[in-house]
Order: structure tokens, then C-alpha cells, then sequence
């Protein structure tokens, strides 16, 4: 389809943090002030999943902000893509293996584009959100599943129930 | 039928669209950014499009819709040269449907942005019905047309109330300092939040469709003289942009105390002197 | 001719007698329903007869009615000392004896005490059709509330539209005060009538504040026969206001304020819900209030232009914005309605003290569709205080998942005393257009300040109950239609019904039927027409196919939100920054307004002090 085209121009985005110690949301927030001006390829901070393509995650993943992240994500419509900013969000950072956290985006959501870095550079940044548009406009409409929440055959969910499906999971710790 | 009127109204988003890329470029450049294309806001339009739907229920997705409707129809009114009056009324009208959408979920954002909407109404609505009794003083007619083939010019006779409706442009369109219904960072876009999608879209267009409402009825400032009412449209949208870039939200109470005591007394200042005076 | 008159007073008076006397509640129902097309059809007679109409009773009757003061005043007396309450017994004895000395200085007058014209018939009408359709449905409401007193009740409901068709069509003033007070006895009765302590107290309430309205009539006969030796409204209308007092006419128009629950007389209205809410609905719409209106509309055309009229158009002006005001801290569904008609009330009295032709007419509209309206409203508050056990906004939350017919009964109510479309928006519209006329009267621009903020206001005040009324949780999919019963479902639809046909064609009715009536109070007519749906006036014109377009953008919304569900497409939660909440979501309480709630009253008092004392020209 060609609407796929305009994907890239007017990407909005969400910032969520889950326990991250606010140095790469400073970045982030540096990157939509005047110096960089995210907003010259269209991009606005939404902050509201309804409206938003791209999911910008800081933060190791703290145990109590998982049940959040996934609501979240689950809240934004296809097609959109997650972007981990900075090394807590990548791997869990100097935070990793603590008791409380889940070490990095990617044990609850599927993350399209990793930055790395602490804290990201906002010019780090930039290109991952770029590299984001790029996977964002090959992605289908399908609804998308973190992968340890599977379905099985045959059987028909609707959003709200994969959500309450995969918050299951995550909490009941059965993760592979 | 009126077939201008009809064929302003359906291309009206267009123009409402290209009033929004220009005012977040404006806004970029006082900012010293670059800004986004003039276009941007078309982009905006067919990227929802091509995103996945997801509603709370029919009844508040189908109200998003009918906002859109709404607010087309009365910019329909407004332009196909009726009453003044009438018009000002549909645009409540049009208004009622966002607020009832944005009461009819359960969500606390929602709620507060639609109780927020209501207020703005409180604030603007008596503003511009005394607007359009001063037009009816100038020109001699509520009608549309007649005013602006009326050899008055109405912003001459009429400056304090002009001042005032520059001063109220930021309530009806929802900008700082009188953006509470809206308040991005504070109940993050109120009565609008939880559309998404098309259904996004239409609330997204109607908003469009608000900027030439307006914008019109700054041009009936200029009475008879056309030119004269563009640059006025011109002045008002660098201004209002000038005003949403270096103020300050206020709250509900302030907003509803400046309107009723300051705007509303000008206005009548200006439309008791100029009766006055005509005797 | 004058059978035709006697019988609309009588008729009534005999169905409440056979009502009160039939034993089976079928029987019953049935007599009520009788008075429906009766009325309706006495009315037409009247209307098609050549208006005016002066008929003058056997001598007799003056001595009945002279008595039957007496023995109304001497039982509010007795009820004053009964009930302990100093006010009652004070005012009833003042009353006493004013009265009297009227009675001693009124002279032998030639006027007919009765006279029959168009705002009369207009009355009629009013009272003929929403005032039956409240007893129809008052046979159902007392059904399920207590069925071994509805006799008592619906009598007490049908002789009171006796009353009502008595008291607009006396020209006498005399006789008019004697039927003021049988409306405040009515009033009094059937606030009463559930006998526990807050029905008493809220009673006696009514009875003393109505009381003061009767002083005042009485002061203006008093004055009026010392000063013009009238006491008729034909002949009060023939005296030059220029040359001569003010005053008669000062105390009438506070007489009609009292009447109108205007702040600050407005607590008897509000204490009035006590009552079956049939009462309210009675109250409040057909009857008993709008003699407020009507007295103004009575006195219009010599009071029009004058200081009084000017004063009167600021007082009731400010009521309308802060009634409405107030309205907005309330959370009893049936004191939001009550407010709001004191609020409707003012505007009514506001333009019918305007009283040019087209102001009068919009009063008419405004008095039409507001009692129509409010009928429909107070229905509904009886049907959702009955089936669904609410009376707070707290407990009619997601009213529309249970009740969708309902919550359409409501909006249309509630929208059509705002929104674009309907009569009474249409009236507010007249009435703007003709105050612009008078921008350099500190009155006028005060009116249009008033109108425009009074109506947003109320616009806030109705979709915040609209909004707590529809609102759904997530899970919800599909309307389940409730189940009314009959009764309910069809005078509601009723009025309902007449609500949008009479807004569509709101260009005929004002132009054809409501102006013939406007020709009978002010000399001319107003100047509008009717082509098509079109609605057209001097200045301007509202088109048919704008009424048409906003009907169908607001009958759409229910349509729709029944038969579309969008089953296709994904449903998320609300957006709770990802938390899981239970939320409960109240609304908005105006806290801010509650506090100046005594300043609103002081200024109220004081406005009100100034209209008689400035406007009667007391000093
Ligand atoms: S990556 Fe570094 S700067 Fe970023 S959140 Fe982690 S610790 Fe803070």
C-alpha cells in the first residue's frame, strides 16, 4: 500500500521510563528541545499510547513497572516498533541481576532497536529512532505478542484477553 | 444552495491543515528549531489512516465521528452567509458531541478534559454572542453576507472588542495560555485521549476545521473590506502563536474570571460608548 | 360561549370528585385519562371562539368568592397556629386584613370579572394537554408509591388544573387574589401530602412565602383603586403609566417574583421535591409557576419601557445566571431541575418585561416549550427515582447501561433547554436579536450579558448530568432496551415528540399560532414569518434545512449508538498510565460557587429591593 510511505514521516512517540535514573530521559527530552528539534521529520512527543507508533523505553525494567510496560504496549496500535534507550533499557546496565529488576526491555516486550550507551547521546538516539522508522514501515498490522506469550492454534482472543493472557505469564514468572 | 460556501467547506480541511503546518513551523521558527514540513499535518493525517483500530466502545468512537460531522456542518452554517448567532450556537453544538465522547468513557483524563471543554464554552460563549450584537450594531444586519458587503468597517468602531476576541482566540482554540482542556503534559490532550486511529482522525480533522471557523469570524472584522480582513486573519495568527509560545497555562478559574472580567466589560464598554454615540 | 369557560373550570373539579370517590384504581385511571382529550377539546372550542370575551357571572358568585377568601385565609391562619409557625398565622392575619379593608374602599366596578383572550386560551392549551398527561401519569406513579391515597392525590392534582384555567382567565384583581391563594393551598396540600416532618416544614415554607406574593396583590389593589380607582387588568392596561403611580404596578410584578420562586423566594420551589414527584412536575411546568410569567405577560404592554420594566428585566436576568449557577452545586437530581426552572423562570419574566412583540413571543415560546419540557424531565426523575432507586447524579452513574430509553428522555429534555434546534433556544435567539436593538440601555446589554452567560451556564450544568448519565464502562457492547411501563413510555413520548415536531416547525407555530396570541397581549404582532420550515425576522432568518441539519446530526447519535458496534475492531482499557485501577469517578461539584452562594442571595435581596422600591416608584 502506499499509505506505508507516510509511516516514516510522522512517527509519534511515547517515553516510558521503568526505572531508569532519569539520565537518558534527559537526552531523550534533549533531542525534542532546539538543538536537535526531533520534530523536523515530524516526530511529537504524545505521550499517550493511543496515538503513538514509537515506544521509546529507559530503565532496566524495575519489577513493578513490568506490568506497566506491557499494558502500554499493549495500548498502542500496530503497526509500531520499541526502541531501548541507553544500557539499562538494552541489558540492565550496571543495574543487571539485581533482586528487583527484569534486566532490560527485551525479557517483556519485543524491542526492534537497541541504543546503546550511558546515557544514550541524543545523536545515538536520533539514529535509532531512524532505524526505527525504517523496521516501522516493513512491519504488518497484526497484533503484536511478546514471545514468551503464546497462543495456542485455533484459539480466537481478543487484545483485551492476550493482555490479561501475557500479564499472567509475566507474573506468574513461567518465562522461557 | 450556495455553492462557494459548499465548496469552501468541503476543502476546508485542506486549508485548515495548511493553517496547522504553518503554525508549528511559525512555532518551530520563534522557537529556533526548524520545524516540521508545511505538510506535516497531512502526513499525520494519512499515517492514521494506515494504523491498526482500537476503540473503547462503539458509542465513544462513533462520537469522535460525529464531532467531526458536527463541526463541518457549522462551518457550513457560518459560511453559506446565515445568522451570525445561529451560527456561534451550532459550533456548540458541534463542541457537545466531543464532550459528550469525552464523558461517555471511564477514564479520569477524558472525564476532566470534557468537564475543562464545558468551562472553555462558559468562558468564550457570551463573548461572542455580545461580538455579534457590536456586528449588528456596525452593520446593521446579523447576516453573514450583509456584513461582509457592508460599507462599515467594523474593526475601526469596534477595537476594544476586536482586542478581546484576539485575547479569546486561545480559549476557543485550545493554546496557551487558555489551553486547560487540552493540556498535553497535564491530562494529556483531555477529551481527545483515548481516540486513536481513524477514529483519532476525525477528532484530528474536526481541529483543523476549528482553525478556518475562526479564523473567519476574525475576518468579519474587516466588514466590506476583504483586504483589510485578510491582514487582520494574518495579524491573528502571528499573534495567537506570539501568546501560545510565551505563556503559561493558567487554571480553569483564571481563564473564567479574565473572560468574564475583563474581556466581557471592554466589550460592553465599546458596544454602550458606540450606541451612545450613534443615539 | 360562556358554558364553554365555565365548564374548563368545572369539568376538572368534577373529574377530581369522581376520582376521589371511584373505588377501583382501573376506574380511576380511566377518569383520569377522560381529562386529556376533554380539556384539549375545550380549549380548541375556546380558542376558535371570537376572542376577547368578557363574561360577567351572576351576582352571586362575587359573594362566594368573597367568602371563600375569608375562609381560605382563616384556614391558613388555623394552620399557622396549628403547626406553631409564626409567619403562617402573621401573614394570613395581615391578609385578613387587608383584605377587608379592600373589601370596605373597592368601589362598584362595570368590567366583567372575567375575560378570555389569547394568552387565556394559550394557557389552557398548556394546561389542557401537559397538565392531564402529569395526572395520567401520576395514576401510575402513585400505583407503585401508595395506591390507598391516590384518589386523594390525583384529585387533588385535576382540581388543581381547575384552578389554574380559573385563575388566568379572571380579569378582576379581587378574584384573582382569591385564586393565588387557592394555588398556594394547592401548593400547600400537596407538598404536604406525604405527612412526614420535612414535607411539613417544606409546606408551611411554601405557604408563607406564597403568602407574601398575596400581600403584595392585595397592596396593589389597595393602591390601585385609591390612586385609578381600577381593579381590573383590562383597566389597569387602559392608565397612562407616564402620569400616573407606578406603584399597583410595582407590587403586582412582586407578586408574580414570589410566584416565580425568584431568589430570593426561591427555597418553596426547591423545598417543593419533597413531595411524589407528579407534584413537581405540575409545579414546576403547567401550572402554579407560570402565573409568574403570565401576571408579567398581563402587565407587559403598560409597564413595557418603563423604569420598573428595566429593573425587572436586570433582576430576573441575574436570577437566570445564578440559579443556574447554584444549580451547578447541587447533586440531587430533582433539585437540579427545580433550580433550573427559577433559572427558566427569570428569562421568561425577563423577556416578557421586554415586552415588544417579538420578546413577547419568545416569553410564549419559552413558556410553551418549558412546560413541556420540564414535565418530561420531572417524569423521568419519578420513573428513575421508582425503577431505577436514584435521586442523586452519584447514583444515576451509567444510567445508560441500564436504561437507554430513559437516558434519551433526559438528553432530549435537558438539550432542548440549550442546544441549537429547539423551541427554547430558538426563543432565546428572538429574544438576543431584539435586545440588540437597544445596545445603548444599560438594561438591554445587561439582558443580552445575561442571556449569554445564563444559557452557557445551564449548557455546562445539563452536560455535566449528561455526561455522569452516559457514561460506560469498557466491557459494555450493546444497548438492552428496558422495560417501561405503558403509561410512563407514552405521555414521556408524548411530550418528547411534541418537543421536536414543535422545534422543526417552529416557524409555523410561532408565526401562525403563537403570534395570534402575541396580537391579543401587545397590539401588533411580531414581526416574523413563517416560509416553509424557515423562520424569517427583520433582521435576519433561520433556515428550514438548519433546523433540519442539526435534528438529524443529533437523532443520528442514538441511532446509531444502538444499531453500530464496530465488532471488528480491538477494544483497549482506558489509558490509567498503565496502572491497574479501580477508579470511581464522580464529577465536577463547584465547590468555588457554594462558597459565594450568600453574596449570590445578598445581591439578590438587594436587586430585589430596588425593583419595588425604584421601579414601583417608592420614593
Ligand atoms: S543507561 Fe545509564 S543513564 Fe541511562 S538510565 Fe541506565 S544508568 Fe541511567
Amino acid at each position: 500500500m502506499e499509505l506505508k510511505k507516510f509511516r516514516k514521516k510522522s512517527p509519534w512517540i511515547l517515553h516510558y521510563n521503568t526505572g531508569s535514573c532519569n539520565g537518558c530521559d534527559i537526552e531523550i527530552l534533549a533531542c525534542l528541545a532546539p538543538k536537535y528539534d526531533l520534530e523536523r521529520f515530524g516526530i511529537l512527543n504524545r505521550g499517550n499510547p493511543k496515538q503513538s507508533d514509537i515506544l521509546l523505553v529507559t530503565g532496566p525494567v524495575t519489577k513493578r513497572a513490568k506490568e506497566r510496560l506491557l499494558r502500554l504496549y499493549f495500548e498502542m496500535p500496530e503497526p509500531k516498533v520499541v526502541v531501548a534507550v541507553g544500557a539499562c533499557a538494552c541489558t540492565g546496565g550496571v543495574f543487571r541481576h539485581m533482586y528487583n529488576v527484569e534486566n532490560g526491555v527485551d525479557s517483556i516486550i519485543p524491542v526492534d532497536v537497541y541504543v546503546p550507551g550511558c546515557a544514550a547521546r541524543p545523536e545515538s538516539i536520533i539514529d535509532g529512532v531512524v532505524k526505527a522508522l525504517e523496521i516501522l514501515e516493513k512491519k504488518k498490522k497484526e497484533i503484536e505478542l511478546p514471545p514468551y506469550c503464546k497462543v495456542p492454534e485455533g484459539e480466537k482472543l481478543n487484545r483485551r484477553k492476550l493482555l490479561e493472557r501475557c500479564l499472567e505469564v509475566i507474573n506468574a514468572g513461567r518465562r522461557s | 444552495m450556495n455553492w462557494e460556501a459548499l465548496v469552501f467547506t468541503l476543502f476546508s480541511p485542506v486549508i485548515g491543515g495548511f493553517i496547522y503546518g504553518l503554525e508549528r513551523v511559525v512555532r518551530a521558527r520563534m522557537q529556533g528549531r526548524v520545524g516540521p514540513p508545511v505538510l506535516q499535518p497531512f502526513y499525520d493525517f494519512l499515517k492514521l489512516m494506515d494504523k491498526r483500530s482500537i476503540v473503547i466502545h462503539s458509542f465513544h468512537a462513533f462520537m469522535g465521528i460525529m464531532y467531526l460531522v458536527g463541526t463541518w456542518f457549522s462551518l457550513y452554517v457560518l459560511l453559506s452567509g446565515g445568522d451570525l448567532l445561529i451560527a456561534i450556537f451550532f459550533h456548540v453544538l458541534s463542541l457537545a458531541f466531543l464532550v459528550v465522547g469525552g464523558f461517555s468513557v471511564r477514564s479520569p483524563y477524558s472525564i476532566l478534559g470534557a468537564m475543562r471543554e464545558l468551562l472553555h464554552m462558559v468562558a468564550y460563549e457570551p463573548l461572542y454572542v455580545l461580538t455579534a450584537a457590536g456586528l449588528y450594531l456596525v452593520t446593521g444586519t446579523f447576516q453573514i453576507s450583509e456584513i461582509l458587503n457592508s460599507n462599515e468597517v467594523p474593526l475601526f468602531v469596534l477595537p476594544l472588542v476586536f482586542v478581546s476576541i484576539l485575547l479569546s482566540l486561545p480559549t476557543l482554540l485550545k493554546k496557551s495560555p487558555f489551553d486547560i482542556a487540552e493540556a498535553h503534559q497535564e491530562i494529556i490532550g483531555g477529551p481527545e485521549i483515548e481516540y486513536s486511529g481513524k477514529f483519532y482522525e476525525a477528532v484530528y480533522t474536526a481541529k483543523w476545521i476549528e482553525y478556518v471557523y475562526v479564523f473567519f469570524l476574525i475576518f468579519l472584522f474587516g466588514g466590506g473590506n476583504h483586504l483589510l480582513g485578510a491582514f487582520l486573519v494574518l495579524f491573528a495568527f502571528f499573534f495567537f502563536n506570539l501568546l501560545d509560545n510565551v505563556t503559561a497555562r493558567v487554571n480553569f478559574r483564571q481563564m473564567v474570571a479574565f473572560h468574564w472580567y475583563v474581556l466581557i466589560p471592554l466589550v460592553v464598554i465599546n458596544l454602550m460608548l458606540l450606541a451612545l454615540w450613534r443615539g | 360561549m360562556e358554558k364553554v369557560i365555565y365548564s374548563l373550570f368545572l369539568l376538572p373539579w368534577l373529574l377530581a370528585l369522581l376520582v376521589f370517590v371511584s373505588p377501583f384504581h382501573r376506574l380511576r385511571q380511566l377518569i383520569t385519562f377522560l381529562s386529556f382529550p376533554i380539556l384539549t377539546y375545550l380549549s380548541f372550542k375556546v380558542w376558535n371562539l371570537k376572542l376577547p370575551l368578557f363574561i360577567t357571572p351572576p351576582e352571586w358568585v362575587n359573594l362566594a368568592v368573597t367568602l371563600f377568601d375569608y375562609g381560605l385565609l382563616l384556614y391558613f391562619l388555623y394552620q399557622g397556629i396549628k403547626f406553631r409557625n409564626f409567619l403562617v398565622s402573621v401573614l394570613a392575619a395581615a391578609q385578613l386584613f387587608l383584605l377587608s379593608w379592600v373589601l370596605l374602599i373597592i368601589p362598584h366596578g362595570e368590567t366583567p370579572p372575567i375575560y378570555v383572550d389569547g394568552l387565556t386560551t394559550f394557557m389552557y392549551f398548556i394546561v389542557a394537554t401537559v397538565g392531564s398527561l402529569i395526572c395520567i401519569y401520576a395514576t401510575k406513579y402513585m400505583e407503585q408509591e401508595d395506591l390507598d391515597r391516590e384518589n386523594r392525590f390525583v384529585a387533588a392534582l385535576l382540581w388543581f388544573l381547575g384552578v389554574m384555567n380559573f385563575a388566568v382567565s379572571v380579569n378582576n384583581v379581587e378574584w384573582f387574589f382569591a385564586l393565588f391563594e387557592t394555588t398556594t393551598l394547592a401548593s400547600y396540600v400537596l407538598i404536604r401530602f406525604r405527612w412526614d416532618s420535612v414535607s411539613i416544614s417544606n409546606a408551611l415554607q411554601a405557604l408563607w412565602m406564597n403568602q407574601i406574593g398575596g400581600i403584595a396583590i392585595l397592596l396593589a389593589l389597595l393602591f390601585g383603586i385609591k390612586y385609578y380607582s381600577v381593579y381590573s387588568f383590562t383597566d389597569i392596561l387602559k392608565v397612562n403609566p407616564a402620569v400616573t403611580s407606578m406603584i399597583p404596578l410595582g407590587f403586582l410584578a412582586i407578586a408574580a417574583l414570589v410566584k416565580g420562586a425568584q431568589m430570593p423566594f426561591h427555597r418553596w420551589l426547591l423545598g417543593a421535591m419533597v413531595a411524589p414527584t407528579p407534584v413537581s412536575a405540575i409545579l414546576h411546568s403547567a401550572t402554579m409557576v407560570k402565573i409568574a410569567p403570565y401576571l408579567i405577560l398581563r402587565l407587559s404592554p403598560v409597564i413595557k419601557g418603563t423604569l420598573l420594566a428595566k429593573l425587572l428585566i436586570v433582576t430576573t436576568g441575574f436570577v437566570f445566571v445564578s440559579a443556574g449557577l447554584l444549580a451547578l452545586t447541587q447533586d440531587n437530581f430533582k433539585k437540579i431541575l427545580a433550580y433550573s426552572t427559577i433559572s427558566l423562570l427569570g428569562l421568561m419574566m425577563l423577556t416578557a418585561s421586554m415586552g415588544s412583540p417579538t420578546a413577547v413571543l419568545a416569553s410564549l415560546l419559552l413558556i410553551l416549550f418549558h412546560a413541556v419540557v420540564k414535565a418530561l424531565l420531572f417524569m423521568e426523575a419519578g420513573v428513575i427515582e421508582k425503577l431505577f432507586k436514584a435521586k442523586y447524579i452519584e447514583e444515576i452513574r451509567r444510567l445508560v447501561e441500564k436504561a437507554p430509553i430513559t437516558v434519551v428522555f433526559i438528553s432530549i429534555g435537558f438539550m432542548s433547554m440549550t442546544i441549537v434546534p429547539y423551541g427554547i433556544f430558538m426563543a432565546k435567539w428572538l429574544t438576543l436579536e431584539e435586545a440588540s436593538n437597544f445596545l445603548s440601555h444599560g438594561a438591554y446589554v445587561g439582558s443580552i450579558i445575561f442571556i449569554a452567560t445564563g444559557s452557557v451556564i445551564l449548557t455546562l450544568l445539563y452536560f455535566k448530568v449528561i455526561g455522569v448519565m452516559t457514561r460506560k464502562r469498557g466491557e459494555f457492547m450493546r444497548f438492552k432496551l428496558e422495560k417501561l411501563p405503558f403509561i410512563y413510555l407514552s405521555t414521556a413520548g408524548l411530550l418528547a415528540l411534541f418537543t421536536i415536531v414543535g422545534s422543526i416547525f417552529i416557524a409555523h407555530l410561532s408565526a401562525d399560532f403563537v403570534n395570534a396570541v402575541v396580537a391579543s397581549i401587545s397590539s401588533s404582532p411580531a414581526p416574523v414569518k413563517a416560509s416553509g420550515l424557515t423562520l424569517i425576522t427583520p433582521l435576519s432568518e433561520v433556515y428550514g434545512w438548519q433546523i433540519i441539519g442539526a435534528f438529524i446530526l443529533l437523532l443520528i447519535v442514538p441511532i446509531f449508538a444502538y444499531f453500530v458496534h464496530f465488532p471488528e475492531v480491538d477494544r483497549v482499557y482506558e489509558y490509567t498510565c498503565g496502572e491497574r485501577v479501580e477508579t470511581t469517578l464522580g464529577t465536577y461539584n463547584f465547590f468555588c460557587v457554594s462558597q459565594v452562594e450568600p453574596l449570590i442571595e445578598t445581591a439578590a435581596v438587594a436587586l430585589f429591593i430596588i425593583t419595588l422600591v425604584l421601579g414601583g416608584g417608592l420614593i
